[in-house]
């Protein structure tokens, strides 16, 4: 029971992070780069964002993806899927802010001379994100942080079913609540070791 | 092309667990139910008869109920005799089916400080409590529990002041956690008192009123309203736990050596 509500965490929330890096990466640069009209707004709306709780973001999903909801015919509601998409709608305002101010603080150092060089926009910003690799793990293990630990989301959209979306989090409080509180404080432990883990192998890389 | 494809890549990975899942039922299904452990035990059971996966979202029978009105679900399994004949009245449910029974009890403070173990009728218990000084815990969350607990204070008319009357808005084994703590009493399914690890002083202090039964009813979702619901699968799984075998088996059923659902057929 323990090791498959490990692995369901796992899957769910590596999967989110590799979609909030998805879709942060084209969005940070995109902001950190141009200039143009509304970018205050959405700048200020997305770091807004960075403070959704879990069960709004699992809220909105819901409503989204039942059956009665748009896109209710794909019938992804208590599914990892579902769970996976909560947590990127989470995880990746702060990770999309938190680019765009890293790229908006290197771009005008090094953008002039780089187009002398004949560079795009592209290379640019390979550059720039290669050049600060050892930052944008720590913001993929900011977004992985948060996604992991985070219950509300979770139990809307996976309804914590056995074997299937019951991860770490939503078992913990269901342990707690039947009592079991053993299971709970062990899990809890474990969740702490992986976050521990994975923290020492990124810092291990700078 | 190269990223296009990658995206590809991670897009059906995240909808891999979807498109070749198992064929599976979605059954909304209440706390005592599922903390039980009597789904998980039935849904094995009905795997390996039929190769269908039983998926139970547990949750309060109001929820399980707005739930599965909205088509979140194949099979409601719930225990609120009006709501869920309401239920199928207003089309969302086929046809409602007596599954199983129980009763409620009033648990709290072994010491039992309003005296509640000698009343004679559980509107005495009502009475008692309304009256004294000891906290009471409402799930406040329309489950099923919580529904019978509002009828019972409206049968005795009686008012517990706010002061003593707490509103958890959580499940049946958080409350009787809280109560725990606070020393307070509160009422629960039989299933959840015998099944749950941490009683902490709590005691059993009433049960056995007419008033009290709790009955289970199991429903299929309509597929007229909603065409997405897997109703030859629901019927399937409804017409197996109604057999004679299957209802024999929940008789058998038992929690920490107590049988925790009665069954109408084998009874008679």
């Amino acid at each position: 029971m323990i090791y498959e509500a490990i692995s369901i965490s796992l899957y769910v929330s590596i999967l989110s992070t590799i979609l909030g890096l998805l879709i942060s990466i084209p969005m940070g640069i995109f902001l950190g780069v141009k200039n143009f009209y509304f970018k205050k707004i959405i700048l200020s709306i997305l770091t807004a964002l960075t403070s959704i709780p879990p069960v709004c973001a699992g809220l909105i999903v819901y409503l989204m993806v039942s059956r009665t909801g748009p896109f209710g015919w794909m019938g992804i509601l208590y599914t990892p899927t579902a769970m996976i998409i909560a947590q990127t709608l989470i995880i990746f305002p702060i990770m999309t802010t938190l680019i765009a101010r890293n790229i908006s603080d290197d771009f005008p150092v090094f953008s002039d001379e780089l187009y002398l060089y004949g560079a795009r926009l592209r290379d640019i910003a390979y550059l720039l994100i290669k050049n600060r690799i050892s930052i944008y793990l720590t913001i993929s293990l900011i977004g992985f942080g948060r996604a992991i630990s985070e219950y509300g989301a979770a139990a809307i959209v996976g309804g914590s079913i056995d074997h299937v979306t019951r991860n770490v989090t939503s078992t913990i409080a269901l342990e707690t609540s039947k009592g079991n509180l053993l299971i709970a404080i062990n899990l809890g432990i474990i969740l702490m070791t992986i976050s521990f883990i994975i923290s020492y192998l990124i810092n291990l890389k700078k | 092309m190269r990223p296009i494809f990658r995206y590809l890549c991670i897009f059906l990975l995240i909808f891999y667990n979807s498109s070749i899942a198992k064929e599976f039922l979605i059954v909304q299904s209440t706390t005592s139910t599922a903390n039980t452990g009597l789904l998980e035990y039935l849904g094995d059971l009905f795997f390996e008869d039929t190769g269908i996966e039983i998926r139970a979202v547990a949750v309060g029978t109001g929820q399980a109920i707005k739930n599965s009105m909205r088509g979140d679900g194949d099979v409601l399994l719930v225990h609120d005799k009006i709501k869920e004949l309401k239920f199928v009245k207003d089309g969302f449910g086929v046809k409602r089916h007596d599954l199983m029974y129980n009763d409620f009890i009033f648990v709290g403070p072994k010491t039992d400080p309003e005296n509640i173990k000698k009343s004679k009728t559980v509107l005495e218990v009502i009475d008692k409590l309304s009256k004294g000084k000891t906290r009471f815990i409402s799930r406040d969350d329309n489950s099923g529990t919580h529904s019978k607990e509002l009828k019972l204070w409206k049968l005795s008319k009686a008012r517990l002041s706010s002061d003593f009357y707490i509103k958890s808005g959580a499940g049946m084994a958080s409350t009787i956690n809280m109560a725990a703590e606070m020393q307070a009493y509160t009422i629960t399914d039989r299933g959840s008192w015998i099944s749950h690890n941490n009683k902490g002083n709590l005691a059993l202090l009433y049960e056995n009123d007419n008033l009290l039964f709790n009955p289970y009813g199991i429903i299929a979702i309509n597929p007229k309203k909603f065409p997405n619901t897997k109703y030859n699968n629901a019927k399937k799984f409804i017409e197996w736990i109604l057999s004679k075998k299957i209802q024999n088996l929940i008789e058998l059923f038992k929690v920490n050596g107590e049988q925790i659902f009665f069954t109408y057929k084998v009874n008679k």
